[in-house]
């Protein structure tokens, strides 16, 4: 899927409930999603309605055609893989659902596979539906207002704005040893000699950028644990605090209950 | 020193913008070293630069932000290894810490060692979350070892480390060379620059 031109993450710009809530509380309910799902022992009916509950979300964020292109990309390889590999050859099969001239596909395994591809297309549409309705600088602004790490804020913010730069620099460095005789064809042990040559400017060049790039980060004060005033507003409810802390009890509840039962 | 103490040693500016340039060198990596259409991913070679010359926590939260990023960037999916990242930055630091990145040969066995520890943290998310099953080539080893009766864990384990030897060992000689290569009024900024340098 191409990312969207204004920022280097799959963020798709609609106007829409979801666009509007806090990133954390997104977050608070892929952590719970995730929970109910590989923690809650829930039968496949109930995932299913998760699911469902899910298609809704994305079709009141005007995000369902774009979730259904990732997920299509996503689940269709591991689906074709997962189901060929399993209704025959795994290993709690003993009861046959259908056979054809000796081969036989397994009910067992083609179960295990479906609640599987159940399970993780549940987490897949919950990651989506955060990973498309939040800008980059919204998630970075909500860390950096917790006034807690600053480094952390940085750390995923610095990365994404680096991207574009470094693609950029990868051609260049690619056309440029092919100019000077870099062997891209022939035996393996050739194309491994070429690692290093390709590599390591990149490398070098990014590293050596770094002690300009730390001095001038400490010059603005960059350790500073003061909350920064910022253009950009990020809307905030008290029902979403209360939401995202539910939502974090039931979490933390129901893996402490596995863990101890 | 105490815990608290090393951590800030550690988590300096100089550290945390190095950082930040690993996890894009990881992203890019394989799209650089693509035209040579080698059995490798070099995803973690950042991470195990940062380990290097770092320390093991410095890497290990490089390896995790690395897959948290990359799932923003192209698939949520990728968000689901970032515990393996994780082990890969912290594995790669320790090795150095005791002495395993001095030489280019102690580099290849920090790379089996790596690989080993990619697949502790790797084989029960594929087993748990996705059945044993990447949707990638390296099915159908899981699927020839099931075949043979080998049971599903085993065939992942295989499957597993031997997918990820060629590319961890690569990644660690790789990062040998790049910290040799690095000027040594960068790498001294670096807190752990001697567990790479040896001593002259």
């Amino acid at each position: 899927m191409q990312a969207n031109n204004d920022t280097a993450t799959l963020f798709i710009n609609k106007d829409s409930w979801l666009h509007r809530l806090h990133p954390f509380t997104k977050l608070a309910y892929i952590l719970l999603t995730g929970t109910l799902v590989y923690a809650g022992s829930m039968d496949w009916e109930w995932i299913a309605i998760l699911i469902l509950f899910n298609i809704c979300i994305l079709i009141s964020g005007y995000l369902l055609k774009e979730t259904f292109r990732v997920v299509w990309r996503v689940m269709l390889p591991l689906t074709l893989f997962m189901v060929g590999i399993h209704s025959f050859l795994y290993p709690g099969n003993s009861t046959i659902l259908v056979s054809f001239s000796g081969v036989a596909i397994y009910q067992e395994g083609f179960f295990f596979a479906l609640t599987t591809l159940e399970r993780l297309l549940v987490v897949l549409m919950t990651s989506l539906v955060f990973v498309f309705s939040t800008h980059p600088a919204d998630l970075i602004m909500s860390i950096s207002q917790t006034g807690k790490s600053p480094s952390l804020a940085y750390l995923i913010g610095s990365p994404l704005l680096l991207l574009a730069g470094m693609r950029e620099r990868i051609k260049v460095i690619q056309a440029a040893q092919q100019a000077r005789g870099l062997h891209t064809g022939g035996n393996i042990f050739k194309r491994f000699y070429s690692l290093a040559p390709l590599i390591l400017p990149l490398v070098t060049g990014a590293i050596v950028e770094v002690e300009q790039r730390s001095i001038a980060l400490e010059v603005r004060g960059f350790k500073s644990t003061s909350v920064k005033t910022s253009i950009r507003i990020l809307p905030d409810s008290t029902m979403q605090r209360l939401a995202r802390w539910f939502m974090a009890m039931i979490a933390g509840g129901m893996v402490i209950s596995k863990l101890i039962g | 020193m105490s815990l608290s103490k090393r951590l800030k040693e550690d988590f300096t500016t100089t550290t945390i913008v190095f950082m930040s340039v690993a996890i894009v060198i990881n992203i890019v990596a394989g799209q650089l070293v693509s035209l040579l259409k080698l059995p490798i991913y070099l995803d973690s070679i950042g991470t195990v630069l940062v380990g290097l010359l770092a320390g093991p926590w410095a890497g290990g939260v490089t390896g995790l932000l690395t897959n948290l990023i990359w799932g923003l960037i192209t698939s949520p999916v990728a968000a689901a290894f970032s515990p393996v990242a994780m082990a890969i930055g912290i594995t790669a630091g320790l090795c150095a810490k005791y002495g395993l990145f001095k030489t280019w040969w102690l580099a290849i066995i920090s790379g089996v060692i790596i690989t080993f520890f990619n697949a502790v943290v790797a084989v029960p998310i594929k087993l748990y979350m996705f059945g044993g099953i990447s949707g990638t080539g390296s099915d159908f080893l899981t699927s020839y070892l099931l075949a043979l009766g080998k049971g599903l864990f085993g065939s992942v384990v295989v499957t597993v480390f031997t997918s990820n030897l060629i590319d961890k060992v690569a990644t660690a000689l790789l990062a040998w060379c790049i910290v040799k290569a690095l000027p040594s009024r960068t790498t001294s900024r670096l807190p752990r620059s001697k567990n790479v340098i040896a001593a002259t």
